[in-house]
């Protein structure tokens, strides 16, 4: 996968650096592990783990206060329009990333469907959601696990931290209630982080004599060629992939509502603009327009 | 007045009496007037009968006479007797008085009585031959409504409120959706329109082709069925002419060296985002294990391809357009054969009343149903959990309102330039959206349009006023199908069977 050249026009400074410990997925039945907390560098000091009694073998830990936040960095819930700016640029940043590692991610639920209507994340939406292919998971496991990616993004002025962290349990392919996603590219100031699931083939039902079936590990299932071969678009200005098929995948999931409704979760899509606004905001004539950068 | 003269029980009222008699009475003298006790005083009066006593009667006759009330006179309850307490009832008391018709309407003994004439009228048979009838259309109203002409209103709403804003929040087409790598929409050369201004004697022709598959012997066969002239006709293919079947590069080198047209189908579209990893790259073919049977097979194709395949696959726009034929003959509404207006060829389908830019690719390539509600295609015949129509049905009916100058008043609205239009024609008054309702505007804004197109073979060849589907399934055994049009708008289909190529 060569490098696009629009990619450089998403970020005209960028400081990258890399610090990472390279792993070796176990080979044995999985030791119990958490996700550290301990070294891995955060402003806040009071952890806002929230540690699941009942599942034990959960590795990925969100907030107390909000599950859309790790813990570990996250000491607040963020307003409407700081979440927004916040998770753009944790989108951006995701996609420039795996561009340069060469590791092959599309877009999904609620991302996608933020595509679909106007190229942009929901407003409302609260995380982002990236699938990556089976190869894609272990080259990132194998190499990228725990790095942290430094970025300069125009408008901060000082730089920010992600981390991509894989969850141990990924090799697992098996559908398990407590670790379903793969791994998180998360933003090391405000704990919001994007799930990062895996596409796997469904061995049990091409067994069955189903050809072509595929499925990710918190229970969605797909024919491979509704995703492949994947189409080049964008997304909050940045070249992204989406799957072949992906109004089939959004019906499928979401309903034909989600895709032909102009009201929704307290938003309106103003057709002549392509936006969301909210409907506090279209009910107040002065705040029309978006939040300005 | 007439009443004190002579007394209550005389018959005569007193005028007819001889003058004699009259004389006599008025000069009687007046006899002992009668103590008035007043009103408490029982009713049995000791004195002389007022009523009978002519002398009295006389006297007040002779006083009130004068016309002057009198306050000798008694108060007129004195002279109201008790007698009738005494007489006995007949028989036929009620019955006697014949103005009561309401107290003699039930009885039943009495001939005439309500109860019995309406026995009477029931029991005839005149009555019962007109009740019959009265039941039996009555029954064939019921029936011919329910069974006939409600679900027909039914449907014509049903299929209107699929565009009206009122029942759905929201509508297809208003979302950005997906978008399209190439030409979009492209217009027919103007030199290859029959009858147009390469062609002044109208000896064009436009051949239309299902989806051909790389069946090139039977594209072969088939063109020599249609007399195709390279010199006068022009080849226009429906999308998908490649995969599934034995000579894939032979279809595509035919369709290069006769300069035809085509449309992107799903499968051309698979080739193109599936050469984007593939083409150039050195590594090895993937097996069909690790992607699948189609991708593999796709793979397979795109090594056999050269560059001009490529390019032509990438010229194919998503929909053509062909304007109306000048030399056509005039239009009617339920003329199947002929075609006269504007024609937009897609692969698969296109939804109605929704602005061809804002229709999706995906959709356009791979529809076979639409939402009723929604209008929000799928490649599906019919949707697991909504309600589903074939598209063709609802533009069908949506292209017939055009043609009558049916108003569309109350569609949905995609465009500012629409909602000023909307906004001009309402304020046209009530008078003016009156005569258009029921006359019809004179002047159509929107014009309908024929679709041609391929990709569902289960259905078949599909002939309709406004859609025509010529994908009859020849890679799996059928037929291929043309469709040749003519300057003067005439259709014509030309058939040929195939040999099943499917494994």
């Amino acid at each position: 996968m060569h490098l696009p050249l629009g990619l450089l026009a998403c970020f005209p400074v960028v400081v990258h650096s890399i610090i990472g410990i390279p792993t070796h997925p176990p080979l044995e039945p999985l030791p119990r592990r958490d996700a550290p907390v301990l070294g891995v560098g955060s402003r806040s000091h009071r952890r806002h783990q929230n540690a699941y009694p009942d599942e034990p073998d959960k590795y990925f830990h969100e907030a107390d206060f909000d599950r859309h936040y790790d813990g570990r960095f996250a000491n607040k819930r963020l307003s409407y329009d700081e979440r927004r700016k916040h998770l753009t640029a944790l989108m951006q940043t995701y996609l420039s990333t795996m561009n340069d590692i060469g590791a092959e991610t599309w877009i999904m639920h609620g991302s996608l469907l933020g595509w679909w209507w106007n190229r942009k994340i929901l407003p409302w939406d609260s995380d982002i959601d990236a699938m990556v292919s089976e190869k894609s998971i272990h080259h990132l496991a194998d190499y990228y696990n725990m790095t942290v990616h430094h970025y300069q993004l125009p408008g901060l002025d000082e730089g920010r931290d992600y981390m991509l962290e894989v969850n141990p349990h990924y090799i697992n392919d098996s559908m398990e209630s407590a670790n379903k996603i793969d791994a998180r590219w998360i933003d090391t100031d405000t704990g919001l982080y994007i799930d990062i699931t895996t596409l796997r083939r469904n061995r049990t039902a091409e067994a069955r004599g189903v050809e072509g079936a595929m499925m990710v590990k918190d229970n969605h299932h797909y024919m491979y060629d509704d995703i492949f071969p994947l189409r080049e678009s964008k997304f909050e200005g940045c070249p992204v992939n989406v799957p072949f098929a992906y109004s089939e995948v959004l019906i499928e999931e979401y309903r034909e509502g989600a895709l032909s409704q102009t009201v929704f979760a307290g938003h309106r899509f103003e057709p002549e603009t392509q936006e969301w606004i909210p409907l506090r905001h279209a009910v107040q004539q002065n705040k029309l327009l978006p939040p300005g950068p | 007045m007439a009443q004190q003269e002579m007394g209550y029980q005389d018959d005569n009222d007193g005028q007819e009496r001889s003058l004699s008699e009259w004389q006599q009475e008025l000069q009687t003298p007046f006899p002992r007037r009668p103590e008035w006790a007043g009103a408490s005083v029982e009713t049995s009066y000791a004195g002389p009968d007022l009523l009978y006593d002519p002398g009295y009667a006389s006297h007040s006759a002779r006083t009130l006479r004068h016309g002057d009330y009198t306050r000798r006179s008694a108060p007129l309850i004195d002279q109201v007797s008790n007698g009738w307490r005494n007489s006995e009832k007949t028989a036929g008391f009620y019955a006697a008085e014949p103005e009561d018709h309401d107290l003699r309407l039930c009885d039943l003994e009495d001939e005439g009585s309500c109860p019995n004439t309406t026995a009477d009228l029931v029991r005839s048979r005149r009555f019962r031959r007109m009740l019959a009838v009265v039941l039996v259309a009555a029954v064939v109203l019921y029936y011919s409504w329910r069974w006939y002409l409600q679900p027909r209103l039914q449907e014509e709403w049903d299929l209107k409120q699929g565009f009206m804003p009122a029942r759905s929040n929201g509508t297809y087409g208003i979302a950005r959706a997906g978008h399209f790598e190439g030409t979009a929409i492209k217009w027919l050369d103007p030199e290859l329109v029959p009858g147009g201004e390469g062609d002044s004697k109208g000896n064009r022709r436009l051949v239309f082709v299902g989806d051909i598959h790389g069946c090139k012997k039977e594209l072969l066969h088939l063109l020599e069925k249609v007399g195709f002239d390279a010199k006068t006709d022009h080849l226009i293919a429906t999308g998908d002419t490649v995969s599934k079947g034995p000579d894939n590069v032979g279809v595509l080198d035919e369709l290069i060296r006769l300069k035809a047209d085509s449309v992107r189908g799903n499968h051309e579209d698979r080739l193109l985002e599936a050469a984007k990893t593939l083409l150039g790259t050195n590594l090895p073919p993937e097996s069909a294990a690790a992607t699948s049977q189609g991708y593999a097979k796709d793979a397979k194709l795109l090594r056999e391809l050269k560059p001009k395949h490529m390019r032509y696959l990438r010229d194919m726009p998503l929909m053509l357009r062909i304007p109306a034929l000048p030399h056509a003959s005039a239009s009617r509404r339920k003329d199947k054969d002929r075609v006269h207006e504007n024609i937009i060829v897609v692969h698969a389908g296109v939804v109605p009343h929704v602005p061809l830019e804002k229709q999706d690719p995906y959709f356009v390539m791979n529809m076979r149903s639409i939402d009723d509600r929604t209008h929000l295609p799928s490649a599906l015949r019919e949707t697991k959990k909504g309600k589903s129509r074939p598209w063709m049905e609802i533009w069908n009916w949506y292209n017939d309102r055009l043609f009558r100058g049916r108003s569309l008043k109350g569609f949905h609205l995609y465009s500012a330039d629409e909602y000023e239009e909307e906004q001009l024609a309402e304020s046209q008054g009530w008078l003016g959206s009156l005569w258009d309702g029921v006359f019809g505007t004179g002047k159509a804004k929107m014009k309908p349009q024929v679709v041609v197109y391929g990709h569902d073979s289960k259905a078949g060849l599909q002939m309709h006023r406004w859609s025509k589907g010529l994908d009859s399934g020849c890679v799996a055994g059928g037929k291929l199908t043309a469709m040749v049009l003519d300057a003067k708008g005439k259709t014509e289909i030309v058939q040929v069977g195939c040999k099943n190529y499917k494994t």
